[in-house]
């Protein structure tokens, strides 16, 4: 599903060179539910916008569901955020003057789908997230928790290869947080493919795999068992945070 | 991203900051009042003053004296002999007469009236579109043999006589007692200024008024290109039998309808340069406010890039907001301009002329302003970096 090559990014490199990633290689299959861990500073928000095509390699290689976007202009790439990737962000950015069905309906206009099908995928979107009895409120009428559920329900609906969240939880209490989370953890055992940025352990451990970063490196790639105990565990070895 | 979604966003957009929406766009809506107004002013008097000369039919001339001569008029500068010269030495001529014209008074018993008392000919009645309601216009005979008879126009008729058929019934002009013989439909138009007209054979206004003269003479061709020569060759004749150069001038209503286009147009540029500065300072505005949008409203574009807007949607949707804000404005612009064009053509007493043209080129400048001063703030909006636009709080 998602395949990286040697990837670096380098910020501002004629003036002040920052090497914000550097020879990352790393391979997401397909149903794959990934949390990328790290302290702040680590490139794990530069490995979020890269893979969310927001920004591109300075150089490396990177295959989204066998296509090569590391190489393409940003028309393509508006295309390929799009299509291919569903984000979930930290402060949920729904539109505020758009009711909860309009913010869904967002991620179709710009795909160019017509009006019923826009509004009865919408529908099974917002569905899924059990808010269909929310559809016309504004997000400044709906609590964190149910604005994260509309924001997920508009990332799904363009039906993306990968739903890419970043720090989903951020925002959240630790009631609504565990809500949020089954609801991934719900669309990766339907067999959507997941990657979340956190650097909460306890969020991390809804995730099947973790990527710890480190200074721009990857550090560690480990697949985690269900049991408790697990990712403590790996950040002890791992001497992660 | 299609059309009705961009305009909806634009509106939401427009109506969540209404009060700043209104006051960005007060500047073309001014403008926009400004020019309709002015311009339905100006094209109702035009069509005023051009139905007015209508009425005399484009072939019409006449010759008069030339007010710019330095020798003061002797009295004898049109005779009725000259005019049957002309008529015999002129073959384009189809009709030409004399004018006396005296601004007097009118007496019935004690009554007194005034009234322009014009003393012409028969042939009068075929260059100007009179309408005879009762009665008859002077006839040849009539003027042939000094005839004591006038035609004068209905609201003199209903001063003079309210009750009675005015018709065979005597007035007293200077010392001479006239029979009235026909009644003339009053001219309405705004331009007439309420003059009461009474006409009269030309020989009979030179008996009464022994110290007038003859002030012009009217002519008309069968051909409308045969009146500039008609019109030359008639003046020449004068000069000629009067010995004095320069003495006449003549006019033709082709030069005065050109005269008067030559007055508007200069007019309406002068109107779409005004405006035109005052729709640059409203479109000046204009860019200043969506400026203000796009930086308030960084996050929402960087989020519909995320979501996988082009930078040309981007581009687009700012550039259709200004539009739409413009043309908001050149609506309102134009609603209130008619209004003001109703309010100062009723004050002005002639209709005033509102056209498809004039609305049709406000709406598009107010577009076209949208688009001018749109496309700095929409292309800023576009090359946001999503990621910078994200993080902005």
């Amino acid at each position: 599903m998602i395949k990286m090559e040697h990837i670096h990014k380098v910020y501002r490199p004629q003036s002040n060179p920052v090497n914000a990633l550097q020879d990352v290689n790393l391979h997401i299959k397909s149903g794959d539910f990934v949390a990328i861990m790290g302290p702040s500073g680590s490139g794990k928000s530069t490995l979020m916008n890269v893979m969310g095509c927001l920004d591109t390699a300075s150089t490396g290689t990177y295959w989204l569901n066998g296509v090569e976007v590391s190489s393409m202009n940003n028309d393509q790439l508006a295309a390929i955020r799009n299509r291919k990737i569903g984000f979930v962000f930290q402060n949920f950015n729904l539109l505020p003057r758009m009711n909860a069905l309009r913010n869904v309906e967002l991620p179709m206009l710009y795909a160019g789908i017509d009006k019923e099908e826009r509004r009865s995928r919408a529908l099974d979107c917002i569905g899924r997230v059990g808010m269909l009895n929310r559809l016309h409120h504004r997000p400044s009428e709906l609590s964190g928790g149910q604005c994260q559920r509309i924001a997920i329900a508009r990332a799904l609906v363009n039906n993306p290869d990968i739903i890419l969240a970043d720090e989903p939880t951020g925002n959240l209490d630790s009631v609504t947080s565990q809500e949020i989370m089954n609801i991934f953890l719900s669309l990766h055992q339907e067999g959507h493919t997941v990657v979340l940025v956190t650097h909460e352990t306890d969020i991390a451990a809804y995730a099947s795999r973790i990527l710890l970063f480190r200074d721009g490196r990857l550090k560690t790639d480990e697949v985690i068992s269900s049991s408790p105990g697990t990712v403590a565990n790996l950040f002890i070895n791992g001497d992660a945070l | 991203m299609n059309l009705t979604e961009s305009i909806r966003i634009a509106l939401d957009s427009i109506t969540s900051n209404l009060l700043r929406s209104i006051l960005t766009t007060l500047g073309i809506m001014i403008g926009i009042m400004a020019v309709i107004a002015v311009v339905a002013v100006g094209q109702g008097g035009q069509q005023t003053i051009m139905k007015e000369m209508d009425k005399f039919g484009s072939n019409l001339f006449q010759i008069m004296l030339d007010w710019r001569r330095d020798e003061p008029p002797t009295g004898n500068e049109f005779t009725m002999q000259d005019i049957e010269i002309i008529k015999a030495n002129v073959p384009e001529l189809k009709y030409l007469l004399p004018c006396a014209s005296s601004y007097s008074q009118i007496k019935k018993g004690s009554q007194i009236k005034t009234a322009q008392i014009l003393g012409t000919e028969a042939d009068y009645a075929r260059l100007h579109p009179l309408d005879i309601t009762v009665g008859r216009f002077l006839t040849k005979s009539d003027c042939q043999s000094r005839r004591r008879v006038a035609v004068i126009d209905e609201e003199m008729a209903r001063e003079l006589y309210p009750r009675d058929n005015p018709l065979g019934k005597r007035i007293l002009i200077g010392n001479q007692s006239l029979a009235i013989c026909g009644l003339v439909k009053s001219d309405s138009s705004p331009l007439a200024l309420g003059t009461k007209y009474v006409y009269i054979p030309v020989r009979v206004w030179l008996d009464i008024y022994p110290d007038g003269n003859i002030s012009y003479i009217e002519g008309s061709t069968s051909n409308l290109e045969d009146i500039t020569v008609a019109m030359q060759n008639s003046i020449k004749i004068l000069e000629k039998r009067h010995r004095n150069e320069g003495l006449y001038q003549g006019v033709d209503m082709e030069q005065q309808i050109k005269a008067v286009n030559k007055v508007t147009g200069v007019m309406t540029l002068v109107i779409g340069i005004i405006a035109g500065f005052s729709l640059l300072v409203g479109g000046i505005g204009v860019m200043n406010i969506m400026l203000v949008s796009v930086t308030e409203r960084t996050r929402e574009i960087g989020l519909r890039m995320a979501l996988g807007a082009r930078r040309r949607d981007i581009l687009l949707q700012f550039l259709i907001e200004a539009i739409v804000l413009c043309l908001l404005g050149g609506v309102i612009g134009m609603l209130l301009g008619i209004g003001c064009a109703f309010l100062i053509a009723a004050l002005a007493k002639w209709p005033p002329l509102i056209s498809w043209t004039t609305i049709l080129l406000a709406f598009t400048f107010s577009a076209a302003i949208g688009i001018i001063f749109g496309i700095l703030p929409a292309n800023q909006a576009a090359n946001l970096d999503p990621i910078e636009a994200l993080r902005r709080d």
